[in-house]
This record gives C-alpha cells, structure tokens and sequence, in this order.
C-alpha cells in the first residue's frame, strides 16, 4: 500500500505537458485517455495545417516531428498508443486496461490493426478530403520549403500526396475497400460485448473512437443505425463520458465538430 | 489452462513466440505447421477475423481455452502476464513504455522490411488451391507477388535501408548497456527474430557495430531463445522466411 501511494505520488508531483493537435487520430489519444483518468495537464496545441509539427521548437521536443509527445517530468513520450499504456499505468484514476490477460491481448490487437491497418486507410481519405485541400490553397514556395522541413520520409511523401493531390485511383479504392471492411469487422466484434475488446471501457474504445468518431457522416452508406447498430450504439456510448465530451470541446476545427452527430439518436441514415 | 502453440520454423515471430513461452515456463501442447507453403490457413482458426486479419502476417498461432491469438509481441506480453518466468518487460511504466515503444518502431519498420529480404532470398511457396483459402484480400496479394517472383527495387533498396536503421538503433541504445532494456527482455526477442537473418543478407549494416554483434550473439545463446532455436529442423532457421506484415502503403 505503501508502495503504491509514493508511486501515485510521484506520477503526480511532475507536471504533464502534452503537444497535440485536435481531438481526432492520434493526437485524441492520450488527450482522451488523460482525461479519463482524470490528470490535469498542459495542453499545447500544435497547428497541424500550419506545420507546428516542424518548427525547430517542437523538433527540440520529437525530433521525428510526429504529433502527439507528452512531457511528464523530466520523461518525453511519443507513440500515441504506447503513451496511451504509460498514462493508465502512471496515473490513479479508472483502470483503462482489463484485469483478464487475454482481454489485455484482445486491447493490444485491436489497437495495432487500427493503428497500422485501418488507420491509414481512414486517414488517406481524410488527408485527400480535408488536410490536403485545407493547405494547398497556400503560397508555393512556402509549401515546398515545408515539405523539405519534415525530418521523416516517409512523412514527406505523405505530405507531398495529400497538398499535390497524389494519390490515385488505386490506392483510393484500395483505401475504401479496407475501410469497408473495417467496419463490418468493428460491427461483428461489437456484437459479441459491449465494448470493442472486453467487457469493460479500455484503451481500444478510446482509440477506436479516435478513427471512428465521424463513421455516420463520413461513410454513411456503410455505417448507420440500419446497417452497423452496434457501431452506432458504440459510438453514442462513449460520447456521452463526460470526459469524451471536454477533450471533444477541446477541438477547433469543423473537423472534430463532426462528432455532433452522435447527439442525434436515430436520425442517422 | 490447455494452450496449443501452432509455430513454424524458429525465425520470425514464431522465434519470437517461442523464445516467450520458453523464458516464461509457460506449458503449452506444440504443433509444427508448415508456415512457408501456407499452413496456417488450414487450421480450424484460420478464418476467425483476428487470426485471418493479423497485421502480422504468417505468424504463430497461440490457442488458449478456444481463442485463437496473434501477433507475436502481444502474445508474448500475454505469456508475460500468466507465466512463472522472470518478467520479460520492465516493471516501471515508462520502461514498460520504453520496451512497448521499441517493440513497435521493430515490428512496423523492420519487421516489413525484413520479410520481403526474407522472402526474397527465400521465397515461401504456397499453392494455387492454398492461396485461394487466404482470407485477407491483401496478405493474398502479397503471397501472390512473391509466387510470381515480383519485387521491386525500390521496396528492395528502401528494405535495406531499414535494417541498416535497425542496426544503428541497437548500435546506439547498446551503448552502456548488454541488454535493449534494462534486462533480458521482450525487445531482444523480437529484434533478435526479425534480424538475425539479416546478417547474411545485408552484412553491411551490420559492419563495424561491435555491440549489436556481440549482442546477437548475447541474445542466441540465452537460455530461451537457444531452447527454441534447438526445435529447428532445417539447420539453417534463419533462411526459413513467409510472408510478413505489409510495408507501409503511404506515410
């Protein structure tokens, strides 16, 4: 016992900085996970759409210039799904992780296949709709000496896609394919629980509203109170935690402020 | 609890799994299945959508009370979690962090990486009727690219170029200390199965890096991973390559 409250203790005499940008993918992660376990932090937005992300500044705090990094300390974190596990064990506060070993399994599989599978696929579409379109309007040469700031490659040739308009028919269309299979495989395993990997609230249902936040609008042929009630009903859950509801108020973009959607019980089509 | 571990040849995540349940004591019935000619997907669990959709690709199989598991690091955090062995991660959160996060920058950068080498310079061979079994759309494909012999040079340059950042990551974090971690752990074994057939095909990486050489000799001759590495029967595991996760499609 005693052990436990000099770590609760140390988890929070040192200030928790997170660097973020909207509630949304993987900046929404550790935000939403922060707040359920109810630890103050400082919230640093970063302006995705202004290449924040890249100035020397940040990159003094993540070299690899990738959104989100939390500050804890003396301690700086980066990979969204790994702070995610760090933040549930450091802080007091609801266990976000289940008890059961093979529901800890099930947590981390979903995670990863949303991360690394599913995720991306929402993102190129979302990167092509919205993040391109939001920046390429900007001055060429400022946008040419952005890309050349971005420390990873592969982040460049992301960059260079989404402002130039460079993804093709294929990779769209592969990219709609998987996200529509996603969503049938979320529906499937939301049948069988209440929550997508065990029977208790965890870490996968706050990364899987991360992706998911916006199905009913950005997808509505496929997901809908008809075709996809489990999704739905999901969904609903988890915005009305009062802690989903003040990291989503956290948002500034009509990109996040596509959640309202979820306040309208039944009028999805 | 009656667990069957269904594992191939000891390279790769079945190296991975094995070394785990070795090092955690863990009992479990073992059953050898062909991974390079598509095994796996004549098991009874093949189609469930977390075995058929594993990001992994062809991995090891762990079944536990009727579930079917996958992924090799998240099966060794289970292992971890039930077994009797010394702990294979940190007991700190931000060790524990610290190993997560390594694990993941291995299995989403190398491991991709690695098993198109692997298959590559080895190339598994399934057939036709086996392939059209393959659940995964994608993982299909990719089965289907290498029975057509089709690897591109830019996938082939851009795979080097990561096992040489593998090495240079290991070289570094090496620096001071014997292990990845603060002791023998989870990251050891998944880098070690994903790298130590690099060595032969992209030597260069490994070249004048003392510490991750001595390293890998560190990590095959622990107790673990030197009792999975026995259960090989080809003499030569680490040329014993299928199909892996997908290299990153954009960004």
């Amino acid at each position: 016992m005693l052990c436990n409250t000099y770590k609760m203790t140390v988890g929070l005499m040192h200030s928790v900085t997170l660097y973020h940008w909207e509630p949304n993918a993987n900046s929404g992660k550790p935000m939403l996970a922060l707040m359920e376990k109810g630890v103050a932090f400082e919230s640093h937005y970063l302006d995705l759409l202004k290449f924040d992300q890249h100035q020397p500044d940040y990159l003094a705090i993540n070299p690899q210039g990738t959104i989100p990094a939390m500050v804890h300390g003396e301690r700086v974190l980066t990979e969204s799904t790994a702070i995610m596990e760090y933040v549930n064990e450091e802080f007091p506060g609801p266990r976000l992780m289940p008890e059961d070993p093979r529901d800890r399994w099930r947590v981390r599989w979903w995670m990863k296949f949303l991360d690394q599978w599913l995720g991306p696929s929402f993102s190129m579409i979302g990167w092509k709709v919205f993040v391109g379109p939001a920046v390429s309007s900007r001055d060429p040469g400022e946008l040419k000496a952005a890309i050349e700031r971005i420390p990873l490659p592969e982040r460049r040739v992301a960059w260079r896609k989404a402002i130039y308009g460079q993804f093709t028919e294929e990779e769209l269309k592969e990219s709609q394919r998987r996200v529509a299979l996603g969503i049938r495989m979320l529906e499937q395993e939301l049948a069988n629980r209440p929550w997508l990997a065990s029977n208790q609230y965890s870490l996968a249902d706050i990364n899987g509203f991360n992706l998911a936040y916006a199905l009913p609008l950005s997808q509505p042929a496929l997901s809908n109170d008809e075709l996809t009630p489990n999704i739905l009903r999901w969904l609903r859950a988890i915005y009305a935690r009062p802690a989903t509801k003040a990291c989503w108020a956290l948002g500034r973009t009509n990109l996040v402020k596509r959640v309202t959607i979820l306040e309208q019980p039944g009028r999805v089509t | 609890m009656r667990m069957t571990l269904y594992h191939g040849e000891p390279n790769g995540p079945s190296l991975a799994v094995l070394a785990a349940l070795f090092a955690k004591e863990v009992q479990a019935e073992l059953v050898r299945i062909d991974l390079e000619s598509g095994e796996r997907h004549t098991l009874p669990c093949a189609q469930e959508p977390l075995v058929a959709m594993s990001v992994e690709g062809e991995g090891a199989v762990l079944v536990v009370a009727g579930e079917a598991m996958t992924d090799s690091v998240f099966i060794a955090c289970y292992l971890d979690d039930v077994g009797q062995g010394a702990a294979l991660r940190p007991a700190d959160p931000y060790g524990r962090w610290e190993a997560m996060r390594w694990c993941r920058q291995t299995t989403e950068r190398t491991a991709p990486a690695a098993a198109y080498l692997g298959c590559w310079a080895h190339p598994p061979k399934a057939d036709a009727a086996l392939l059209e079994r393959i659940g995964s759309v994608d993982l299909r494909a990719r089965w289907e690219q290498i029975a057509a012999g089709e690897f591109s040079a830019d996938h082939l340059n851009d795979s080097r170029t990561k096992i040489h950042q593998a090495a240079e990551r290991i070289e570094a974090r090496l620096d001071g200390r014997q292990w990845l971690m603060d002791r023998f752990s989870i990251a050891d074994i998944e880098t070690y199965a994903w790298l130590a057939g690099m060595v032969r095909l992209v030597p260069a990486a490994f070249a004048a890096k003392p510490r991750t050489t001595a390293w890998l000799a560190r990590v095959r001759t622990s107790p673990a991973v030197a009792q999975a590495l026995s259960l090989a029967r080809t003499g030569d595991p680490a040329a014993s390559w299928s199909v892996g996760p997908e290299i990153n499609r954009w960004g």
